[in-house]
């Protein structure tokens, strides 16, 4: 939920109109908006480098995982996760919330991975390994931006 | 409700694609108008009460409306059929913040039409008063922020049309 939706909320449970303080956060907001479209517009451009390299780094430190198997479905589908989780980081940048990353991402991805018989270990390091080659091709500002969102999936993925 | 940031996002994430170029043109000139928005909001909640008050005299005051047998007739009724101007106002300010009309489904529009006609609420009248709040809003907020307001104000009437 973003900062917009979360006032709106608040306000109208008290019938009002928003105040002073909530607008000046929000029009902090709007005003990081386009960098913060900026910054996923970098991640958007480069998925196909960064999924590449992680999963390169991933399976160089976990050569016995599913996806490194020679099967060539269980790479391709690794491979679409990386994305996948990418993609709902960019999402996150543009809403500034982890929102898009918990409904479509946490919530379940145990059930899920272990119906699915690939250890969570090893998917958690392998988002180590793509937030790694993400934070080495940004800036210092854009990395500190980015990272924390890898930290909640690989969180996310621990609980 | 929504924000435009949601919708856009909600509705690329059950296609897992990136937003298109549209999507993002639309979201980058949001962010852009911000200011606008939060300034269009500050100066209508600090003027709803002479929005509605200026709005109601132009659009229901001395019409059949407010004579006796009309449905603004008691002030009971009027105080009835200010109130609901002042929620109209309040969401349509809430939608054009948020950019995303949503949460006028949500909160105003859902059985509105169907309240409306069983209570005998007379749908062109109030269509007339919404349409009032529009121009006097634009004249108080200026044109563009004007502009945005009304569409929301727009959507509020086609709703209940």
């Amino acid at each position: 939920m973003s900062i917009i939706t979360r006032s709106i909320k608040s306000a109208d449970r008290q019938a009002r109109y928003l105040n002073h303080g909530e607008l000046q956060a929000i029009e902090s907001f709007y005003k990081s908006g386009e960098d913060r479209l900026r910054l996923a517009q970098i991640l958007v451009a480069n998925e196909a480098e960064i999924v590449n390299k992680g999963s390169q780094r991933f399976w160089q430190r976990y050569p016995n995982t599913p996806s490194n198997t020679g099967n060539p479905t269980f790479r391709a589908s690794c491979m679409r996760d990386q994305s996948w989780y990418l993609r709902l980081i960019t999402y996150a940048i543009a809403l500034e919330d982890t929102e898009p990353i918990d409904r479509s991402g946490i919530k379940g991805v145990k059930e899920m991975y272990e119906s699915l018989e690939i250890p969570l270990k090893n998917l958690a390091e392998c988002m180590r390994c793509l937030k790694e080659v993400t934070v080495e091709m940004l800036s210092l500002e854009d990395a500190a931006a980015i990272a924390p969102y890898f930290d909640h999936i690989i969180q996310g993925f621990g609980r | 409700m929504q924000d435009l940031i949601t919708s856009t996002i909600n509705t690329f994430d059950v296609r897992a694609q990136y937003p298109d170029s549209d999507a993002m043109n639309k979201l980058e000139e949001y962010f852009r108008s911000g200011d606008l928005r939060a300034k269009a909001s500050l100066a209508i909640s600090a003027n709803a009460k002479s929005i509605i008050t200026k709005a109601v005299a132009k659009s229901l005051m001395y019409t059949d409306i407010t004579a006796p047998g009309g449905n603004m007739y008691t002030c009971r009724r009027y105080a009835a059929c200010i109130r609901d101007l002042e929620y109209f106002l309040r969401y349509a300010t809430y939608a054009m913040l948020a950019g995303d009309p949503s949460i006028l489904d949500e909160r105003i529009l859902n059985g509105l039409r169907e309240t409306y006609n069983s209570l005998g609420v007379p749908i062109g009248g109030t269509i007339r008063a919404v349409q009032a709040m529009k121009d006097v809003t634009a004249d108080l907020v200026g044109a563009d922020a004007g502009k945005e307001m009304g569409v929301y104000f727009d959507y509020i009437c086609s709703g209940l049309s």
